[in-house]
């Protein structure tokens, strides 16, 4: 999996920083190439500096993920302060966030055996008639939930407003609804 | 790959600490800051990798180049243009007693700190974190979600597959596609600025 001249790959560069099992470059050699070359070094550099990006952009609220009840029970273990919201199919939610709330986490339930793609669809009651389509949102299909994570650092300075999703399951005749549901949302009182 | 001895007479870490080797202890300041200029960021690296922690990779760099420059001032390295290996084998020396709870390293530290001529290095790029979030909310969800199960707590593809119910290579598809696009929108906000 080497790249050009000799030099180690991003994938390769990441499977080494990440500890992914069974890596194309073994990890005692990957030490010995960056003990002597600067070029995949400054990569590795950058790859470490995205992904410090990325933890900081996710930790302080300013990214949206969907994602799994693992992750959040993760999240949760490592001190993260979470605000959660379980909605049934069709279900609604009066829901607000507090000031020292780190993270927002909408579980969605749904039927979702047998959906191969996943789509949501959002609308704000602040841009009516203007709607936001996820494509191919990533869920466990045993779990029967979709968990979403909005970015919190907005929602927090929301007004007033209702937040409608829609689930849809994407076939080869088309979409077909699986879910819809309605976040009625209050600002932090005081 | 190569392995880390090829022409090692003929790296300019080789030639540099033959220099330093071939001079008076303690009489080659430049030769030795130049030696940590070049060495220094790479065990660093090793460090992040192995130890996860910048200060303890920040305390690995200093406690590796101490004891490496002290060892070819006192001509303890037979062969000074092997130099790379040196290192190699003392991060890994290093990081193995670290886990022991070694104090040898603090010692070390203390005795020859002081004198060590440091070079300005130049660490990691830092990164404008209002682009990264902004560049990473224009990826497709998926893979932003696959960024930021891998990243925020640093997950392997393994872990992050099981999770999302994909194959190992799917996810690697998907965090190689998504780290790709977001290199280049992150790279493209740094020309525009």
């Amino acid at each position: 999996m080497s790249g050009a001249a000799g030099h180690l790959s991003v994938d390769a560069l990441l499977e080494y920083w990440l500890h992914d099992d069974a890596p194309a470059v073994s990890v005692d050699a990957a030490d010995e190439h960056l003990m002597q070359c600067d070029a995949c070094g400054q990569a590795l550099d950058e790859l470490i500096a995205l992904g410090e990006g990325v933890r900081t952009a996710f930790r302080a609220g300013a990214v949206s993920a969907v994602t799994t009840s693992g992750f959040v029970q993760r999240l949760a273990g490592q001190g993260v302060r979470l605000r959660e919201y379980r909605l049934p199919v069709n279900g609604s939610v009066n829901c607000t966030v507090a000031p020292d709330d780190d993270l927002l986490v909408s579980y969605l339930e749904a039927p979702l055996a047998g959906v191969q793609r996943l789509d949501a669809v959002t609308e704000w009651s602040l841009e009516p008639g203007v709607e936001h389509r996820l494509e191919d949102v990533p869920f466990d299909p045993q779990a029967g939930e979709v968990l979403y994570l909005p970015k919190i650092a907005a929602v927090k300075k929301l007004p007033e407003n209702i937040l409608r999703v829609r689930l849809l399951a994407v076939e080869s005749g088309g979409a077909r609804e699986i879910g819809r549901y309605a976040f009625f949302h209050r600002p932090w009182p005081g | 790959m190569e392995a880390v001895d090829a022409s090692a007479a003929e790296t300019p870490e080789g030639r540099v600490a033959r220099r330093i080797a071939a001079a008076a202890p303690g009489e080659a300041g430049e030769a030795e800051a130049e030696l940590y200029r070049l060495l220094a960021p790479r065990v660093r690296r090793y460090g992040l990798r192995h130890l996860r922690d910048a200060h303890a990779a920040a305390d690995l760099m200093q406690h590796v180049m101490v004891h490496t420059i002290a060892q070819l001032r006192a001509g303890g390295l037979r062969e000074p243009e092997r130099v790379l290996s040196f290192v190699l084998g003392t991060c890994r020396l290093t990081v193995m007693d670290q886990r022991r709870g070694e104090r040898r390293r603090a010692e070390l530290l203390e005795r020859y700190a002081g004198d060590l001529p440091m070079a300005d290095l130049q660490i990691a790029p830092r990164l404008d974190q209002a682009r990264v979030a902004d560049c990473l909310e224009r990826l497709p969800e998926r893979e932003r979600t696959v960024l930021v199960m891998t990243f925020y707590d640093e997950q392997p593809s393994e872990a992050v597959g099981t999770q999302l119910g994909l194959s190992v290579g799917n996810v690697r598809v998907i965090r190689h596609r998504g780290i790709d696009k977001l290199r280049r929108c992150v790279d493209a906000g740094r020309r525009l600025s």
